[in-house]
């Protein structure tokens, strides 16, 4: 499970330009809990995705994973116990290297890296098996450097990359929002079915009100740094678009335009 | 006619020395190669690091000290220049090229400070070049079957080091860090490590450079730099860069080609002085071609800087 407890992040601080990112969020994930996290921008999605992943340093506060304070951990040590998908298919990938080497890399989050070999045949074979249940035929690519991949595809591979291994907490962050609308829907449903099947702690943000209302167990509204609704149960099953879009302070029809 | 016959002589007599040559400077190609392509950290530090391998090994020589523990110790040294470069650059946000030569600049001073003065002599000093069997010490073959044979054992260890789950973690960082780092691996470390090896290698060759010429300068490392880059490229074009045993072999590859080409030049009567020069418009010419081929017009406004 995760909980933040009272984050706080300020930017320029002390300048012209300060900018409270994070003033004062408080959360709670329970095991297994599907959390879609909406907002405006500016509202603090990211910064508190970044403020998990340890890839922002709060200024106060405390995250807490499984119950552990991992609030002094740089990224590569929260990384044990975290994944994470971008929204920007090239950040999740390494381009330069195969398919399968990817899928290596992400095998090996949590786990020592030895002097062994590390693409062996039993790890290929279950590479191979992993990636076919996207039906995109990238298992019979393994050998294939990512670049040569489309966005969708790449960022199908971030996704099964992240989900192996079972993290207890799963961050994605608006990971459909730069593809095409089939690709997304590909993406999305593997992400589901994923996180359903594995019973994954997951924290999603996104734009697209509607997937806010299809997914999900509850929905997290974050407004100037601060938790602004929570939306969970009963009342998460019976939410629609138009509901989540009145609760949005500054009403704008490109929010509904965009889901 | 005449002429040619001449260059053709002198030439293929001087093949065995350049060979010999070709082989222990691969070392530091194979020191640019890594930080360059393998760990996307254009590095500047084997200007210093292959006379500081020289000057270290030429004392510890003329101390008495035996060959492979010279080596060894230079080997040591580089690694340490290597590693002050990456955590100037990761510690202090300075860019990799500066932090290169803030630490080349800085090595030229300790350089001094070690040999005490700017050229030692070692001749007649022992080397691992001696141990070469079947053949006379002192001879270009020895050093071809030193040099060759460190360089092959090298070869081996490191393709297969690349290929294993730390070495994988190592080639992500030059990949895409940010996502090495989401992965769990701690960059810090493969960068020190990397740069680190990197220079140790270019330290191993100036040591290998003065076992085998005899003496140690401080100004040995001048030029060495852009040497390496031209018969990286050169390598690279041979064989490819795709897979790790292709950008592994460049260097190697690399190197023996140029340093055979330069050897024509000189034989062909190529004044020495204007070597730099050719050199320098050789690897501008490789660095602009695709760049030339790409398009006809201008170039694009925000064009990711060659490296």
């Amino acid at each position: 499970m995760l909980e933040i407890r009272s984050a706080r992040k300020v930017f320029y601080k002390g300048q012209a330009d300060e900018k409270v990112a994070l003033d004062g969020l408080s959360l709670k994930l329970a095991t297994g809990e599907f959390g879609v996290v909406i907002g405006s921008n500016g509202a603090g999605k990211s910064s508190m995705l970044n403020a998990i992943s340890g890839a922002l340093v709060l200024d106060s506060g405390q995250i807490l994973i499984n119950g552990d304070d991992v609030t002094g951990m740089p990224v590569h040590k929260r990384a044990i116990r975290l994944a994470r998908v971008f929204q920007d298919p090239m950040k999740g990938t390494a381009a330069s290297m195969t398919v399968a080497e990817n899928m290596l890399l992400a095998d090996l989050r949590s786990k020592k890296r030895t002097l062994r070999q590390g693409l062996n045949a039993s790890r290929l074979a279950a590479y191979k098996e992993r990636l076919a249940l996207l039906g995109l035929g990238l298992e019979n690519r393994l050998d294939t450097r990512v670049e040569l991949l489309s966005g969708g595809q790449r960022q199908s591979l971030s996704l099964i990359m992240a989900v192996g291994g079972s993290p207890d907490l799963l961050l994605l962050d608006e990971h459909t929002a730069a593809l095409d609308p089939r690709t997304a829907d590909i993406v999305m449903q593997a992400t589901v079915r994923a996180v359903d099947a594995l019973k994954l702690t997951t924290l999603m943000v996104t734009h697209n009100m509607q997937h806010a209302v299809d997914f999900g167990h509850s929905v997290i509204m974050l407004d100037a740094g601060k938790l602004r609704l929570e939306i969970s149960g009963e009342e998460k099953a019976k939410v629609t678009v138009v509901d989540l879009i009145g609760h949005f302070s500054v009403k704008t029809d490109r929010m509904l335009l965009a889901s | 006619m005449d002429f040619i016959q001449t260059v053709f002589t002198s030439f293929v007599s001087l093949i065995p020395v350049t060979l010999a040559q070709s082989l222990i400077l691969a070392f530091v190609v194979l020191g640019i190669m890594i930080p360059f392509r393998t760990l996307n950290f254009p590095d500047l530090t084997s200007e210093g690091a292959f006379p500081l391998g020289g000057c270290v090994c030429g004392v510890l020589l003329a101390a008495g000290a035996s060959p492979l523990t010279a080596l060894a110790v230079a080997l040591i040294a580089g690694f340490l220049a290597g590693c002050c470069t990456a955590f100037i650059h990761l510690r202090f946000r300075i860019h990799t090229l500066l932090a290169g030569i803030l630490m080349m600049t800085m090595l030229y001073s300790i350089n001094l400070r070690i040999m005490g003065k700017s050229n030692l002599s070692v001749f007649g000093a022992p080397t691992v070049f001696d141990w070469a069997p079947f053949v006379q010490p002192g001879f270009p073959a020895a050093k071809i079957i030193v040099a060759g044979l460190i360089g092959a054992i090298v070869f081996i260890l490191l393709n297969m080091f690349f290929k294993t789950e730390k070495g994988t973690a190592i080639r992500a960082v030059g990949a895409n860090p940010d996502m090495a780092e989401a992965q769990g691996i701690n960059v810090w470390v493969a960068t020190i490590g990397g740069v680190g090896l990197a220079s140790a290698f270019s330290a191993t060759s100036g040591a290998l450079m003065v076992q085998s010429q005899g003496f140690a300068d401080v100004n040995m490392g001048l030029g060495i730099l852009i040497n390496g880059l031209a018969a990286l490229m050169i390598g690279e074009a041979i064989v490819g860069k795709q897979t790790v045993l292709r950008q592994l072999a460049a260097p190697f590859v690399g190197a023996v080609v140029y340093y055979q080409l330069v050897s024509f030049c000189l034989a062909a009567g190529m004044p020495p002085p204007d070597l730099k020069l050719a050199t320098g418009l050789f690897v501008l010419a490789m660095l602009a071609l695709p760049s030339l081929r790409r398009s006809r017009g201008p170039a694009q406004a925000r064009e990711t800087v060659r490296e």
